[in-house]
């Protein structure tokens, strides 16, 4: 098989995929877009000057006192075979990442960043109730991995980042996070926020280190 | 060209190229309306790219290295009884494209399957596929060798096997 009849056979079977979105959805979206770039404009610029003091506050225990040393996470292992980090910083991600490879968890981390772009998102895992973690809202943030319980060929990512949270005036009860939703109107009350979140990646050499779990 | 024409003539490829690097037909429709979305929003811009499909498909794939972070959303809640509703990773192909095809795809490291994406539906050439992609020329060249050779054996011994059966 040369090349060229590789290529279409490969190709061939693609002709039945179709973008079956109507242009007028398109272009309602885009509209949208339009609208949240100017707001993430006037947001952005406001998170500038107190961005720096609300993180650092966010990211301390409650009633913690100011300034006290904090390890920025934590990696225990528990009887039952759990692993739970407590995160309480974005620092120090390497060394988390390297901490749960040793501990057998298939593990991409990044704090501040994109994450891993050799990464693949596990098929299936937008139900995070069967992945085998488990997430509190924080801080401090805590996910507890239960090696066992992730899929053949699973492994952990977890990503921390700084979004922007803000209110819309006439829906006081409600903080959104950026991107989503687009707002429509003006926002107010705008700052940055730490974001944790924690999925199931396909393990790799390139993302996770390790290929699958170390049971035991 | 208008933005509905051009959405027209370039939306089934994008969003084959799109699907090969994802694996799943909804997150790929899905990453593909939003890239179509910052076009038109960006039009006057875009138009002016000269490959405006590429454009399309590139914003398509960034936007899914930020995606993972809207899962934060959900609650989760531990089931490990649950984990064997899971389909495993070979499950992963698309519906309408042929199974033993998506799966040799879906096995070539994720660069490899971009750049093949790139030159079967929108038949960019290295250079171009370099710029997209933001490597170098020769890495394209490389990528694109690996996965056709690894491509060449997966569906010859498949076919072979078959032919056994």
């Amino acid at each position: 098989m040369n090349d060229d009849t590789l290529m279409t056979t490969v190709r061939e079977p693609f002709t039945a995929v179709h973008m079956d979105t109507p242009v007028e959805q398109i272009v309602g979206r885009g509209r949208a877009v339009r609208a949240r770039r100017r707001i993430l404009g006037l947001a952005g610029a406001a998170a500038m000057v107190a961005g720096a003091a609300v993180a650092v506050t966010a990211l301390l225990p409650a009633g913690h006192p100011a300034g006290a040393q904090l390890a920025a996470w934590t990696v225990t292992g528990q009887a039952n075979g759990t692993i739970r980090v407590t995160i309480r910083e974005l620092r120090d991600a390497a060394r988390l990442q390297s901490t749960l490879r040793a501990d057998g968890v298939p593990a991409s981390v990044t704090f501040g960043s994109e994450p891993n772009p050799s990464c693949r998102e596990y098929p299936g895992t937008w139900n995070l109730s069967k992945s085998g973690i488990q997430a509190d809202s924080g801080p401090p943030y805590i996910f507890a991995i239960h090696p066992s319980a992730l899929p053949r060929g699973a492994g952990v990512q977890i990503g921390g980042k700084f979004d922007f949270a803000y209110s819309i005036p006439g829906h006081p009860a409600t903080t959104y996070i950026s991107p989503w939703p687009p707002p429509k109107s003006p926002v107010s009350g705008v700052v940055r926020v730490p974001v944790l979140m924690a999925g199931l990646v396909q393990a790799s050499p390139q993302c996770t280190g390790l290929t699958s779990r170390l049971d035991g | 060209m208008d933005f509905a024409e051009f959405y027209r003539a370039a939306k089934d490829d994008c969003l084959r190229s799109v699907l090969v690097s994802v694996g799943d037909r909804d997150t790929a429709q899905e990453l593909v309306a939003e890239a179509f979305a910052r076009a038109w929003a960006s039009w006057g811009t875009v138009s002016r790219h000269p490959v405006p499909a590429a454009w399309v498909v590139r914003t398509a794939l960034n936007a899914n290295i930020s995606r993972w972070r809207r899962r934060r959303r959900e609650v989760p809640l531990p089931d490990p009884g649950a984990v064997a509703d899971l389909p495993a990773a070979g499950e992963a192909a698309d519906g309408p494209v042929d199974a033993q095809i998506m799966a040799a795809l879906l096995r070539l490291p994720g660069r490899q399957r971009q750049v093949v994406a790139l030159r079967l539906f929108l038949d960019l050439d290295t250079v171009r596929t370099a710029e997209v992609l933001g490597i170098a020329p020769g890495t394209v060249t490389a990528h694109l060798a690996r996965a056709i050779a690894t491509l060449r054996d997966d569906l010859t011994s498949a076919d072979q096997q078959e032919t056994l059966s």
